[in-house]
């Protein structure tokens, strides 16, 4: 899978090739982080949400695929005002935010 | 390939399956006896009552490990789960027995018996705890408290045909005259949580309307939590059910999903799920008796098809698919070994009857040589219109049936939209840490 096709599948759009569409897939977050880089608010424009974190969870790591093309992503889980728990990953590579698990 | 030779005793032929509809009951009793199983053993012998004792499990004969103990080898630092080796370790006087799950299981259905005397909606759960409808049964005892004394005097009447004997000053495990604890209420969870809250030989009454009172001051273990739940419960400051339910219940369904939400309702007392009465249909039996005891696991799995043949072949099952299937082996020396696999598509094939038993041969295999073998279909499912024509294997025909129904449903969604809405959940990479990588959705195309 080259990277626009891995793309697609992470945005959740169809690949006509293989007609597959991945479930959970993330999607774009904006993020607002304090000083120790951790959110502590978050805008979803698809949706337009903007809410800010109550409480950060647990924060874990994942290094993969550094063989070919490397993923590395920090996951935060993070609960919002309302209490609705999210959890956001940095694509530690681009630097940009994702919510894998939507609200 | 192997000769199995010895005697064959049943089926019996019986004309027809006999029906029962389920009986359920809102109103609930739950009778209660801890170490079920040891408790057995014990009361059938006697002389182990002043040793640390402990029971293997049954099903660990690779690693055997400890499956219950009495309270002197617990005081040692014996505790269930650990391999036999580790609790000898620590108490080298321990009394290891081997486990007989036949002798349990009859003794667990003899209570079941005893209880069906006073209400026909009896539920056993697991060895040793049972629920029991009290539904309509004020006309016959009275109210709850009468209820629970004729419930009381069936568990007594079935301890004095234990020959458990009362405890001795000297006695390690301090077997009560009566072991038994009853709880009542409205549904089966409040009737539980009343159970493990009664002493032994005694009862609390949860009065209707009562429910959301009692539960209020009860620990948060009695509801049937996932650790990771329970301790986010714990760090959240949540020790009790009365906290539970003081949070919104909104809140506590945003936080854990849909198993909160019934977390909450039960915790409030708003769950009230009734105890429903089982089917016992006459079981098809056939048994072998060897005439001298084997060993062998190829010669068990030969005598386990024939076996599960011969059921099959009984007049009783034609129409009928097997659902639940036993296999009950006598060992050498008094042991014995007990197998349940209930099928998740009832079969009326061998090879798919016989699949899960072998695999449980395999996976922990009888302790010591088998004198007797006898499989037993205990429940059972009806066959298709197909099954009863022409096919069979019930299973395949019940499967085709859905297929159509899929297809047909599929045909009319795809005419009335215009584009393909109906997908699979496949796996993908499964193994992946990703989580986007692990499945995705196909065009369902039946």
């Amino acid at each position: 899978m080259n990277r626009e096709q891995t793309r697609n599948a992470e945005v959740g759009t169809r690949n006509k090739n293989d007609r597959l569409r991945a479930l959970n897939a993330p999607h774009r977050v904006e993020v607002e982080l304090d000083t120790n880089s951790l959110p502590i608010g978050m805008r979803d424009e698809g949706c337009g949400m903007q809410r800010s974190v109550e409480a950060i969870g647990e924060v874990w790591r994942i290094d993969d695929e550094w063989w070919r093309m490397p993923i590395r992503r920090r996951y935060v889980e993070a609960i919002l005002e309302g209490g609705k728990r999210v959890v956001l990953f940095e694509d530690l590579t681009t630097g940009a935010w994702w919510m894998q698990k939507p609200a | 390939m192997s000769l199995v030779f010895g005697i064959y005793s049943g089926p019996t032929y019986y004309p027809t399956m006999p029906k029962t509809p389920h009986l359920t009951s809102e109103s609930a009793a739950c009778c209660w006896m801890p170490l079920f199983a040891l408790r057995s053993e014990l009361a059938r012998r006697p002389e182990l009552a002043s040793h640390p004792v402990a029971l293997v499990a049954p099903d660990t004969a690779r690693t055997p490990r400890v499956w219950q103990v009495v309270p002197l080898a617990r005081h040692a630092g014996v505790k269930p789960g650990m391999t036999v080796s580790q609790a000898i370790g620590l108490c080298p006087a321990l009394k290891l027995c081997e486990p007989d799950p036949v002798h349990y299981d009859e003794q667990f259905e003899q209570l079941i018996a005893a209880l069906a005397v006073v209400s026909p909606v009896v539920e056993p759960v697991e060895l040793g705890r049972v629920f029991v409808g009290t539904d309509g049964l004020e006309g016959l005892y009275g109210g709850p408290e009468e209820i629970v004394e004729a419930i009381k005097r069936g568990t007594r009447k079935w301890e004095r045909g234990t020959g458990e004997r009362s405890s001795s000053p000297c006695s390690a495990f301090r077997v009560p005259r009566f072991a038994f604890r009853v709880g009542w209420g409205r549904g089966k969870f409040v009737s539980w949580v009343a159970a493990t809250r009664a002493k032994p030989g005694a009862a609390v009454i949860v009065p209707v309307g009562g429910e959301a009172k009692f539960l209020a001051s009860q620990p948060l273990a009695v509801l049937p939590l996932d650790p990771d739940t329970h301790r986010r419960l714990q760090q959240l400051g949540v020790k009790t059910l009365g906290a539970l339910v003081a949070l919104p219940e909104e809140a506590v369904v945003s936080q854990f999903g849909g198993p909160g939400r019934r977390l909450w309702r039960l915790a409030a007392g708003l769950v009230s799920e009734p105890v429903v009465g089982r089917v016992v249909p006459e079981p098809i039996v056939a048994a072998l008796t060897f005439f001298t005891p084997v060993g062998e696991r190829d010669l068990l799995a030969h005598a386990l098809d024939k076996l599960v043949d011969r059921a099959l072949g009984d007049p009783r099952r034609s129409g009928w698919r097997v659902q639940v299937v036993r296999v009950r082996a006598e060992l050498e020396h008094g042991a014995s070994w007990l197998v349940t696999a209930t099928l998740k598509d009832p079969s009326a094939t061998r090879e798919h009857i016989a699949a899960p038993l072998k695999t449980q041969l395999e996976r922990s295999p009888p302790v010591g040589a088998v004198e007797r073998l006898v499989v037993e279909f205990t429940a059972f499912a009806p066959g298709t219109a197909e099954l009863q024509l022409f096919a069979h294997d019930a299973s395949a025909a019940a499967r085709a049936g859905r297929r159509r129904a899929l297809q047909g449903a599929a045909r009319e969604i795809a005419l009335r939209i215009r584009r393909p809405m109906l997908y699979h959940v496949i796996e993908v990479q499964p193994w992946s840490r990703l989580p986007e990588r692990r499945y995705a959705l196909i065009d369902y195309e039946p």
